[in-house]
């Protein structure tokens, strides 16, 4: 298991493997079955998405999950000044669709999309128990992970990612 | 920077930084244009109503699959006005490289040397090593006619000596070269930090080499050595263009070498379409920016969203396969008998109380 988020030297690197996204998901679909809502994402403080359950949207993964942590940022600014650390909800309505932020561990946004066939109270509800489920998850997998041991993405990978950059803009 | 075996994603933050109007977001606009719509999403900016940025401006940009991984770069820029540095801190969050982009008008010289300084502050606010993060300078305006001459600015501004490349954003001069420069550089980290990690995921990145997409030119660090090494003593943009002018194609399509050039030796390009100065043109985006406030989606096409989508979609397929045969699956199953027995249990109880009523 490895949801890790290290500062190994060089950099900041947050790394995902697929059975402890497994994990992750199994919370995500269950809080959408009883919550009604339409869309769960997993987005962390840098803008990526982790993971995603619930109904498939037309829109960009990687925009939105851009646009929801840079607004999550913004308020914590906000936030900063009532002498807050951060807001741990966040909920922007609409006409149609809503969205409601939660946050889980300090780490990353249980990010819900739901409409008029479910309630606010509901949503947040089954939004906050599943932030604590997914904060136990967060949590033990960054025990039990020191490193990101198990990335290699293998040699050549470099070079082939910049005969690609090479080949795009041409 | 991101590595999602589960999404089969690897996802790097390249922010672009500078003072106020030295073309950071036009930089996005040119890549936005030119990059083919399968490789692109939306340009998404958070401007005011004065078309200047106010939170930042987002493009991602997908390399496709390599080597059984999704590879993709956000590209953000920030807000250059000193007023709005706690936007720039936020966005700077995770980032993996930056491109600085300086404005070679004599006037801008001392805003440059301050946003770098703040940039280098900011880094040091989240922890970061200054000297751990990629970054190169991009001395954008290269076609004003008094722009500063490169010695000048690296000397005045390149002090830690970061690779640079002159450009003109506007033409999309040396656009694609610090891109690619930046790019190379954060990618080849990766793989060196990689490369000293044991164990691969077992669902992870296991595909095969894609070899669809290799460029058929060679791209030898040496391919163009003259020209790095004359960077710090060349002659202006101008005056070299001048002399060999060239389509900004032909620049753009130099050797990947140049896209990883080391630090300590400082690379150049000498933008050959700076050769065609633009009074004027230097500070309007191709296109414009929408000129109200607010969000604005750039006109991607309808099908690039799609694109960018589905296949993430398609590859969290088999993860979600992997998560109803893993534990929720025995977590499922368990969750069957404990009732049942419940019940059992109940059913022999009151059997019992109505034997004894009896």
């Amino acid at each position: 298991m490895s949801f890790s988020d290290d500062r190994i030297g060089q950099g900041h690197w947050t790394s995902l493997r697929s059975e402890d996204a497994a994990q992750l998901d199994a919370i995500l679909k269950e809080f959408l079955t009883v919550s009604g809502a339409k869309c769960a994402l997993l987005v962390d403080k840098d803008g990526y998405l982790v993971t995603q359950q619930g109904e498939a949207f037309s829109f960009n993964h990687d925009t939105i999950s851009a646009l929801v942590a840079g607004g999550y940022g913004a308020t914590k600014e906000i936030a900063r000044l009532l002498g807050e650390d951060e807001f741990s909800v966040l909920f922007h309505q609409g006409k149609r669709e809503s969205i409601q932020l939660t946050l889980v561990s300090d780490r990353v946004l249980l990010t819900v999309i739901f409409d008029d066939q479910t309630t606010l109270g509901l949503v947040r509800l089954y939004a906050s128990e599943a932030a604590k489920k997914l904060g136990e998850v967060i949590t033990r997998l960054d025990e039990t992970t020191t490193s990101p041991a198990g990335h290699s993405i293998g040699e050549g990978f470099a070079q082939n990612a910049k005969d690609r950059l090479d080949n795009l803009f041409r | 920077m991101q590595i999602n075996f589960a999404r089969r994603e690897i996802a790097c933050k390249i922010v672009y930084y500078g003072p106020g109007m030295s073309g950071k977001t036009t930089n996005l606009e040119v890549l936005h244009a030119k990059t083919p719509k399968e490789n692109k999403g939306e340009l998404t900016c958070i401007a005011t109503e004065g078309d200047r940025t106010l939170f930042f401006d987002f493009m991602p940009l997908n390399l496709g699959n390599i080597r059984g991984m999704n590879t993709k770069f956000q590209l953000y820029t920030v807000p250059g006005q000193v007023y709005y540095n706690s936007t720039r801190k936020l966005v700077l969050r995770g980032v993996d490289g930056v491109i600085f982009v300086a404005d070679s008008s004599p006037d801008k010289m001392d805003e440059n040397i301050e946003s770098l300084r703040n940039l280098e502050d900011n880094l040091r606010d989240y922890g970061r090593d200054i000297d751990s993060v990629s970054i190169i300078i991009q001395y954008n305006k290269r076609d004003r006619p008094d722009a500063v001459d490169v010695k000048i600015l690296n000397d005045k501004i390149n002090k830690r000596g970061y690779p640079w490349f002159e450009a003109v954003a506007t033409d999309g001069t040396g656009v694609f070269d610090s891109l690619k420069s930046l790019a190379g550089q954060v990618i080849q980290k990766l793989e060196l930090h990689s490369a000293g990690i044991e164990g691969a995921d077992k669902n992870g990145a296991t595909g095969s080499p894609d070899r669809g997409h290799v460029a058929p030119r060679a791209s030898a660090p040496s391919a163009n050595p003259a020209a790095s090494r004359s960077g710090s003593s060349a002659p202006t943009g101008r005056t070299a263009a001048a002399s060999t002018p060239k389509p900004a194609r032909q620049e753009a399509a130099r050797p990947a070498a140049s896209s990883s050039p080391r630090k300590s030796a400082p690379a150049t390009r000498r933008p050959a379409a700076s050769a065609r100065p633009q009074p004027g043109a230097t500070t309007k985006a191709p296109g414009g920016r929408q000129a109200s406030g607010g969000v604005a989606t750039k006109a991607a096409p309808k099908t690039a969203p799609k694109t960018a989508t589905r296949p993430a979609k398609a590859r969290t397929q088999p993860v979600r396969r992997t998560t109803k045969t893993s534990a929720p699956a025995a977590k499922s199953s368990s969750s069957w008998v404990m009732p049942t027995m419940i019940v059992v249990a109940v059913l022999a109880a009151a059997g019992a109380a109505w034997k004894f009523f009896l």
